[in-house]
């Protein structure tokens, strides 16, 4: 192993994630993300987060909205501010700050390609049961909680009000995954032709929609969104998984007889390829204490820690999904802020408990 | 007059800012144009989605950019 062996070893992983199959689900997932961000109308979600809406329906909506409301990281942290002081309190706000950035529509896609349809579908589920859990844990253990409650409205926004109909906003995100998941299809089923043939008729039927019934300024606030988010993620994305092959490069050259894209993994392998309850808790732990930007932890647990070459078990793998993007040290110092000392330990400690846990059942059952 | 931009840095933010100052500009008003980037002073004011325009004190929009028009029929 020479400097520029390890180099290339960084370009090797850099090219598996710069592939076609990669890249077709990635651009449309930005996307739809962009889509989601303009033209989803956040306003008649945002009131369940109120102080006075029924704690299972704030519990149900902070689980599941963060693939609507959290496409980006920046806009969790006020969220969940908001959540915690002005509206339905520590449950639902650490439900909504732990599901966020685990159910964002590009994670999953990304999951799901990358890694595995199980484990990305496992991810979903586990991420919002764990919320809620965990919600309900935070809420259970700080309940004489004191918290000041002089103005408890939140503002949201009443206008913008389109007379667009929900069947045609409807119509349109559906032919956006239709362009997903063909495009991401296997040329097993469907080949190449026929298939870039129907995502040319698709594009053109988005087209006739948008002239038709968007307003020129929503295109064109769509197609920012959408380039913000790239900007924002797929350069990070990139350099951290040239890092992540760098990494399995200089660890190869420490670790004699064993190959850039494999060493990380076979050094780790005693300690995470197993589906027993340290693995899973090793792992999770891992996840806590290492910062990943969005999207990198599938790099991570695929190429770094060597699950897709099975020398990672499915348990911890998911563990590490569930437990990695919730918790980083930038997001911590802000929540550590918001909530306090004692609150934000209390919730590390449970997700690394609850994500150990999880890890755990699916690695015995179903991974 | 006020014109307050409740955010916390990110790109919706500064893009709503730099709309506010051209329009300001264009249409020739007196107005002082302040950024509110503290999040707990955001959520004190009742805001969790940004980014958020307050106009003389008083919530206009929220958690969105709004458009050249929207923003010049509030400033007149």
């Amino acid at each position: 192993m020479t400097p520029i062996d390890i180099f290339f070893s960084g370009i090797e992983v850099l090219q598996e994630y710069l592939s076609a199959h990669v890249l077709t689900c990635l651009i449309p997932a930005f996307f739809i993300a962009g889509a989601i961000a303009v033209f989803v109308s956040k306003q008649s979600i945002l009131k369940y987060f109120g102080s006075q809406t029924k704690k299972y329906i704030s519990y149900s909506i902070a689980s599941v909205s963060g693939a609507i409301l959290a496409v980006c990281s920046c806009t969790v942290l006020p969220l969940f501010t908001g959540i915690y002081k002005r509206g339905a309190g520590i449950g639902p706000a650490t439900t909504f700050l732990f599901s966020g950035p685990a159910i964002n529509i590009l994670a999953i896609i990304l999951t799901a390609r990358v890694l595995g349809y199980n484990i990305g579908l496992a991810r979903v589920i586990g991420a919002v049961g764990m919320s809620i859990l965990i919600g309900l844990f935070m809420a259970f253990i700080f309940r004489n909680d004191e918290r000041e409650k002089k103005n408890n409205d939140i503002f949201t926004d009443q206008c913008n009000e389109t007379n667009r109909s929900l069947k045609i906003s409807v119509l349109f995100f559906i032919l956006l995954v239709l362009i997903l998941v063909i495009g991401a299809a296997s040329s097993e089923y469907i080949p190449w032709i026929p298939k870039l043939a129907i995502i040319y008729m698709i594009t053109i039927l988005i087209s006739i929609i948008l002239i038709f019934y968007y307003s020129r300024n929503e295109v064109k606030q769509w197609g920012f969104e959408t380039w913000d988010l790239t900007k924002k993620i797929l350069p990070i994305l990139l350099i951290g998984v040239f890092i992540v092959g760098v990494i399995g490069g200089v660890a190869a050259y420490l670790i004699p007889g064993s190959e850039p894209t494999n060493a990380i993994g076979v050094a780790v392998a005693p300690y995470l390829g197993g589906n027993n309850i340290f693995a899973c808790f090793f792992s999770s732990v891992i996840g806590a204490i290492l910062y990943m930007p969005t999207l990198l932890e599938v790099a991570i647990v695929g190429n770094l820690f060597g699950y897709s070459l099975g020398l990672m078990s499915s348990g911890p793998a998911l563990a590490l999904l569930l437990a990695g993007p919730s918790i980083s040290l930038p997001n911590m110092v802000v929540i550590t802020k918001v909530i306090g000392v004692k609150k934000a330990l209390v919730y590390i400690c449970l997700v690394i408990i609850v994500a150990t846990f999880v890890g755990f059942i699916y690695g015995m059952t179903g991974g | 007059m006020k014109i307050e931009i409740l955010g916390s840095g990110c790109a919706k933010c500064k893009s709503v800012e730099k709309l506010v100052k051209n329009i300001v500009e264009e249409l020739g008003i007196q107005a002082d144009i302040i950024k509110v980037e503290d999040l707990q002073e955001i959520v004190n004011r009742g805001i969790i989605m940004t980014p958020a325009v307050f106009i003389d004190g008083k919530v206009k929009i929220v958690g969105r950019v709004p458009t050249a028009d929207e923003l010049k029929k509030l400033l007149r």
